[in-house]
């Protein structure tokens, strides 16, 4: 699964994911992407779902394009643990994504194909999303 | 070259509060520039406005109070979903001026490599070129079946329509059919498996500082 190599802190404070998204909003690699359309934390099992559903689906076919990485350690506190006694141990990593935010991309096959395997790949997601193409500068 | 013809209107209400009330009537704030002359604010319709970019339209005919002018869209800014158009940039020109434009390429057959398991993977969707207005193409159709695996097409390999000259590199990629990736589970900066023991590297401390530390927490 998805984490960084090196980290300045381990653990950090949870945060308010505000606004909308002002870059990484526009298809940039592919032909068609998946586009978040509300706010969530996506974690890196659910990342890594996702791009097993479309590399089965697509069968080797086409190139799927990541473009969110899981840079949030989330920690949470044992069970029947009392409160206090200090933030819990990190547990596992997730992206923060903020509407608009581009989240998969594929390239290489057709529309249809693409909304099929992307389709799949919603299911897999905690946020709503929807089906974008790539849209041609004027 | 398609002209899409937009209504439009002289903008009074400037800044924020004005624009929003635009937009809530269905317009999209319009500026206007070029040839020497003042800056002009404008507003058009965005029915018409959508209709135009749908048809990859480069030149619009703005119908301001019965007059008619045609402007280059030399931008458009568009919302967080990348949906709705917020404002959009009108450069006058002339009919028989040169013009600098992005223009899309359409990818045409099925290269010869994906028969052999490869990916076809585009690396240029839109070109940048320079013509006349008038010879502004829709777009630009690129021949891609002769390209065999690990074949890359460069921008010196393109064939132009005559009149339009490419800003690109000779040397640009424009598309390259690759093999297809093994998904080696890790895409750039991860680490396989066991995600919740293994724990990142801490910048400005040494490996066997962070195992010491991550223990005695």
């Amino acid at each position: 699964m998805l984490m960084p190599k090196r980290v300045k802190h381990r653990k950090c404070q949870k945060g308010r994911i505000r606004g909308n998204a002002s870059r990484g909003n526009t298809v940039a690699f592919g032909d068609f992407g998946l586009q978040a359309l509300e706010m969530g934390r996506v974690t890196a099992r659910q990342i890594e779902a996702g791009r097993v559903a479309t590399s089965h689906f697509l069968q080797r076919e086409g190139r799927v394009y990541l473009r969110i990485f899981p840079h949030i350690p989330i920690s949470t506190k044992p069970l029947e643990t009392r409160m206090g006694k200090g933030k819990g141990e990190p547990e596992y990593w997730a992206a923060m994504v903020k509407p608009g935010t581009i989240i998969y991309e594929i390239g290489g096959v057709g529309e249809d194909i693409a909304k099929k395997a992307l389709l799949r790949v919603a299911h897999k997601l905690p946020v709503k999303t929807r089906f974008v193409a790539r849209r041609h500068s004027v | 070259m398609e002209i899409a013809t937009v209504q439009g209107e002289k903008r009074q209400l400037a800044g924020h509060h004005g624009n929003e009330r635009l937009r809530r009537r269905g317009f999209v704030p319009a500026v206007i520039y070029g040839h020497g002359q003042p800056v002009e604010y404008a507003s058009v319709s965005l029915h018409d406005l959508r209709l135009a970019l749908d048809h990859r339209a480069h030149v619009v005919k703005v119908l301001t109070d019965g007059q008619e002018e045609q402007y280059l869209l030399k931008g458009v800014q568009y919302d967080h979903l990348q949906q709705t158009p917020l404002h959009v940039d009108l450069m006058r020109v002339d009919l028989t001026e040169q013009v600098h434009v992005k223009v899309a390429i359409e990818y045409r057959g099925t290269p010869k490599g994906c028969a052999a398991g490869g990916v076809l993977v585009t690396i240029l969707s839109d070109l940048e070129i320079e013509c006349e207005l008038l010879n502004i193409p829709e777009s630009i159709r690129i021949r891609v079946d002769h390209l065999e695996l690990n074949q890359t097409l460069h921008v010196r390999d393109v064939q132009f329509p005559p009149g339009i000259v490419t800003k690109h590199a000779a040397d640009d990629i424009v598309a390259v059919v690759q093999p297809p990736r093994v998904h080696a589970e890790a895409v750039a900066g991860a680490v396989v498996e066991g995600a919740a023991a293994v724990e990142p590297e801490i910048i400005g401390k040494g490996p066997k500082e962070t195992e010491e530390s991550a223990g005695g927490e």
